[in-house]
This record gives structure tokens, C-alpha cells and sequence, in this order.
């Protein structure tokens, strides 16, 4: 052990700003990286599912319509969503 | 006629005469990078000092930024008119491969736009009290790391040729691109002033043309292939 | 020899559930080295005599730098796969490493801007080795740019699989000029790894414990952003309305 008592280990020797910033960030970068692609998987499940349910009810558009339309509208109407 | 220009020398031949001619007809395009690139070093004296120590010392610097500015400025006419009147898509069903024709245009883009600014480098380098002695090798580098940079540019304007606004892609895509022949331009200079033999670096900018004169146009002419259709 | 290997990657449903079997296992190794790694690294490290605590921020800086060169040749790799071979995935792959080796590589600077405040006692230097990741990550925004600009899907996929190779090609020649520039106008960059310095195991051992971490890190996070994107790209299967229907 490098340090004596918990003061001390926040202090880091004078580079408490260097050292507890850049584990700060990288604390962020790692939720972000992996909280982030997590969330998003539940928020396309959760709008599949809506689309899904809209194109039962309505079988004459899942049917011709939906399979027509341009795939590029599509994905950027679902990441505003 | 017909005869001739079914050969491949006949093809690159025509495709380079076709682009000097519209280059020379339309004069007004011919002179935007030039004025472009003088433009932008009146700049330098003006924002950062009018000394003449502190330009002489950072003058081989602000000409090679200019000439890469002005080179980014001009990629835009590259592809642009032909992809609009739809005389690319003919160049791309021409049975030559594309490569030697995207190399052709390559080289008449030069001619008008790249070389104008070697030309006019070693005026603009005495107005920026750029160092005695080091004028050939100015010119000379330019001379070889001009043609680097239209022929990298081209393979950023090939990919986005088909986009309404790409005026920062482009940028962004290129200049990172464009760092190695800047440095190498700019280092050759300053090493000739410090009285250091000049062959190793030269070498260093020939290989550089050498390669991207081989390999860009490949990478243009997929890129094309790839945005066009 | 046997091809089926290599033609299942072709298949996004195999590789979703593939992955969903492989990632709770890397997410519990990743958070064991990350755990042990860090607790050594902060608390265990001996002070380096010459930079103090400082040492604590190549446990960070070192494994993310490293991956962070990784990702042109990775994306390059994946797009010469799809170009020959039309693999869907290898595409997929293309386009969510470029966004999180900009992430990537945006860490390793500030955190090597950070270590270096002491040493350079500034924020920034036109260190060699800060040059050229930042020039990297320029063309890692290029090629997120150029995805973004191209909606069209297949003839964006085409045209990033492209700008990838040559980036690759190019992050290599940066690399060298850079050096190169860098040797030539002698800036002072003392710029040498804590483990160069001091090559003892309790030293080096909890940076390979890190560098597992971040690796693992990576996978786990090119994988999960995958897995979203095939869900998008493949909303019109079967398996993927069974999925949702299950879910």
C-alpha cells in the first residue's frame, strides 16, 4: 500500500487534479461506451415493437408500403425518435 | 479520328486536351486558386507581424499553407461539372479503365490550377522576405508536392462528388491527408537554409509523388465507381 | 479447406446470437481485470522518482493510446472484407468503430495532455506522438462524416470501406512524417513510457491487467454497437420480429 491514510490517497502527492481528471474521464468514457450502445438497443426494441403492432393493424401497409419505402428515411426517423 | 482515340494513349490524350480546353474557355475558374492562393498569404503579414525577420522566418511555412489551401479550393471543379452534365458517366462506360483517364484529368487539373501557383511562388516568397538561396528549392518542392496534393484531394472529391454541400468533409478528409507532403515541403526548406544536402529529402518528395501518383487515381477512380452509380 | 467458418460472419442472425451468449462472460472478466487493475494502479504503484504519482495516469493513458491505433486497421480490415466478399457485418463493423476510435482517440489525448501539464508544464505540445493522434482523429471525424453525409446505405458503406483503406495507408505515412518533423525541430518530449523507465513486475503487471481491461473494453462495446446496428438494419426478418415479440 502507497498510502497511509485515506487523505493522503486523495491528495495523490500534489497531482490530485491530474491523476482523479483523467480517471474522471475515463469513468465517463466506460459508462458512456457501454451504457449508451445498452440503452439504445432497449430504445429499438421498444420502437420495433410499436412498428410492429402499427403494421398489424394495418395489414394492407405491411404488406406493400412498408416493404417499398426507402431505407434511408427509415433509420433517421427512428434515431430522432 | 475514331481510329486514334480508340486507343488508350488516344483516350488520355483527348480526356487531357477536352480539360485543358474547358479549363481555358472558362478562364474565370483558371484564376480563382491562383488569386486564392496570393489572397491568403497577404493575409499572414497582415495578422501576425509585418516584420521582415519574423516573415522570412515563417514565409516557407505561409506558402505552403496557401498553396494547400489553394489546392483544397480547386479540388472542388475537379469532377463536379462533368458529374453535373453527366459527361463523368460517360467517361466511367468508356471501355479504358478509369484509372488512366481519372489520371489524365488529374494532370490537366494540375496544369491550371497547381502549377500557376509554383510559378507565382517565388514573387510572393520575395514579398514575404523569404530567405536568399532557398528559392530553388522552393520552387522545387512545390513543383513536386503540388501534384501530391491534387492528386490526394482527388480521392476526397471523387467520394463526395455526388453531395449537395461537402465543403468541410472535403476538408476534413484532405488536409490530414495533405500533413506528410507539407511537412516534407516545408522541412526540405528549412534544411537547405541550415546548408544540409538536399538529394535525401528531394528523394523523399519524389517517392511521394511516385506513390501517390500510382496509387491515387486507383483509389479516385473505385471512389467514383462507388458515388456515381 | 472448410469455408463454413468464415461464411457464417456473413450471417448477422448468427453473429447476434453468438454474441449475446459471449457478453456476459466479457462483461464479467472486464469488470474483474478493470477492478483489479485499477486498485492496483492506484493504490499499489510505488511513486516514480522522477514523475511522483503522476505514474497513475499511464495505467489509463497506455492501453487506451494503444487501441486507439488499432481502429484504422481494424476498419481498413473490415473494409477490404466487405468490398471483396459483400459481407454485410464487415460494414457494420466499419461504421461503429469509426465513432468509438474517435472516442477512443479523444481520450488518449486529453489524458496524455494531462500527464504531460507536469512534465511540459503545458496543456499542449507538438509532441510527435500528440500530433499524430490528432491527425488521426481528424480522419476518424471524416470518415464519421462522410457516413453521416451519404444516407444512402449501400453506396455509403462502399465509399467508408474505401476512405478506411486509404486512411490506413495514410494514418502509417502521418505517422512517419510526423516523427520525422518532430526529430528535425528537437522539441523537448521526454515523452517515455513509465515502464521504460522502471522495469520491475510491479510496475508492468498492473498495466497488463489495464490493457486487458480496455481490450476486453473494446470488444464489448464493438459488439454491443453491432448488435444495434444489425437490429436496424434487419428490422424487415423474421428473426428479428421473433426477437422483439420475445422480448
Amino acid at each position: 500500500m502507497q498510502f497511509s491514510n485515506f487523505q493522503e490517497f486523495i491528495e495523490m502527492g500534489g497531482y490530485a487534479f491530474n491523476v482523479w481528471s483523467v480517471y474522471g474521464m475515463f469513468l465517463i468514457f466506460l459508462t458512456v461506451n457501454l451504457y449508451g450502445p445498452l440503452r439504445k438497443n432497449r430504445q429499438i426494441i421498444r420502437n420495433l415493437k410499436r412498428r410492429y403492432a402499427l403494421n398489424a393493424q394495418i395489414p394492407s401497409r405491411s404488406a406493400s408500403a412498408d416493404t417499398q419505402r426507402p431505407t434511408g428515411s427509415e433509420t433517421t426517423e427512428e434515431e430522432s425518435a | 479520328m475514331s481510329a486514334v482515340r480508340s486507343t488508350l494513349v488516344g483516350a488520355v490524350l483527348a480526356t487531357l486536351r477536352r480539360d485543358l480546353l474547358i479549363a481555358y474557355r472558362r478562364k474565370n475558374d483558371l484564376l480563382n486558386p491562383f488569386m486564392f492562393f496570393v489572397l491568403v498569404a497577404t493575409l499572414f503579414p497582415i495578422g501576425v507581424s509585418p516584420e521582415p525577420e519574423m516573415l522570412g522566418e515563417i514565409s516557407a511555412g505561409v506558402l505552403w499553407i496557401s498553396a494547400l489551401l489553394a489546392s483544397l479550393l480547386a479540388m472542388d471543379n475537379l469532377f463536379r461539372a462533368d458529374f453535373e452534365d453527366g459527361s463523368l458517366e460517360l467517361l466511367m462506360l468508356s471501355r479504358h479503365p478509369l484509372y488512366f483517364l481519372v489520371l489524365a484529368k488529374n494532370v490537366a487539373h494540375w496544369l491550371v490550377s497547381g502549377l500557376p501557383i509554383v510559378l507565382v511562388s517565388p514573387l510572393i516568397a520575395y514579398m514575404l522576405n523569404f530567405p536568399e538561396g532557398a528559392y530553388s528549392t522552393l520552387v522545387l518542392t512545390l513543383l513536386l508536392g503540388t501534384p501530391v496534393l491534387s492528386l490526394l484531394g482527388s480521392i476526397g472529391v471523387a467520394l463526395t462528388v455526388g453531395l449537395g454541400s461537402r465543403g468541410l468533409i472535403l476538408a476534413v478528409i484532405t488536409l490530414p491527408m495533405s500533413v506528410p507532403v507539407l511537412i516534407a515541403g516545408t522541412l526540405t526548406v528549412s534544411q537547405t537554409l541550415e546548408g544540409a544536402s538536399l538529394s535525401g529529402y528531394l528523394a523523399i518528395m519524389g517517392a511521394m509523388l511516385v506513390a501517390s501518383f500510382t496509387l491515387a487515381p486507383l483509389a479516385s477512380a473505385a471512389a467514383l465507381r462507388v458515388s456515381v452509380n | 479447406m472448410d469455408w463454413t467458418w468464415f461464411h457464417k460472419w456473413g450471417s448477422p442472425k448468427w453473429f447476434y446470437e453468438l454474441s449475446g451468449k459471449w457478453l456476459p462472460w466479457l462483461v464479467g472478466a472486464m469488470f474483474t481485470f478493470l477492478l483489479i487493475g485499477v486498485t492496483w494502479a492506484l493504490l499499489f504503484v510505488p511513486e516514480d522518482y522522477q514523475q511522483g504519482l503522476t505514474n497513475r495516469i499511464f495505467y489509463v493513458h497506455v492501453p487506451v493510446a494503444s487501441i486507439s491505433l488499432a481502429f484504422f486497421p481494424l476498419m481498413a480490415m473490415s473494409g477490404t472484407v466487405f468490398l471483396v466478399w459483400r459481407m454485410k457485418l464487415a460494414d457494420v463493423v466499419v461504421k461503429v468503430a469509426a465513432p468509438l476510435g474517435a472516442w477512443f482517440t479523444a481520450l488518449a489525448l486529453a489524458s496524455g495532455s494531462i500527464w504531460g501539464v507536469d512534465t511540459w508544464g503545458t496543456w499542449w505540445v507538438w509532441d510527435g506522438r500528440l500530433t499524430s493522434l490528432l491527425l488521426q482523429f481528424f480522419l476518424l471525424l471524416g470518415v464519421v462524416s462522410l457516413r453521416t453525409a451519404l444516407e444512402d446505405s449501400e453506396g455509403a458503406a462502399r465509399a467508408c470501406a474505401l476512405l478506411s483503406i486509404v486512411g490506413c495507408i495514410n494514418v502509417v505515412v502521418i505517422k512517419y512524417s510526423v516523427d520525422w518533423w518532430n526529430t528535425l525541430h528537437q522539441t523537448s518530449s521526454n515523452f517515455t513510457l513509465a515502464a521504460d523507465q522502471a522495469n520491475g513486475p510491479e510496475i508492468w503487471l498492473p498495466l497488463i491487467f489495464m490493457i486487458v481491461a480496455v481490450y476486453l473494453f473494446f470488444a464489448i462495446s464493438l459488439i454491443l454497437s453491432t448488435r444495434n446496428e444489425i437490429l436496424q438494419r434487419e428490422k424487415r426478418a423474421q428473426w428479428v420480429m421473433d426477437l422483439v415479440a420475445k422480448s
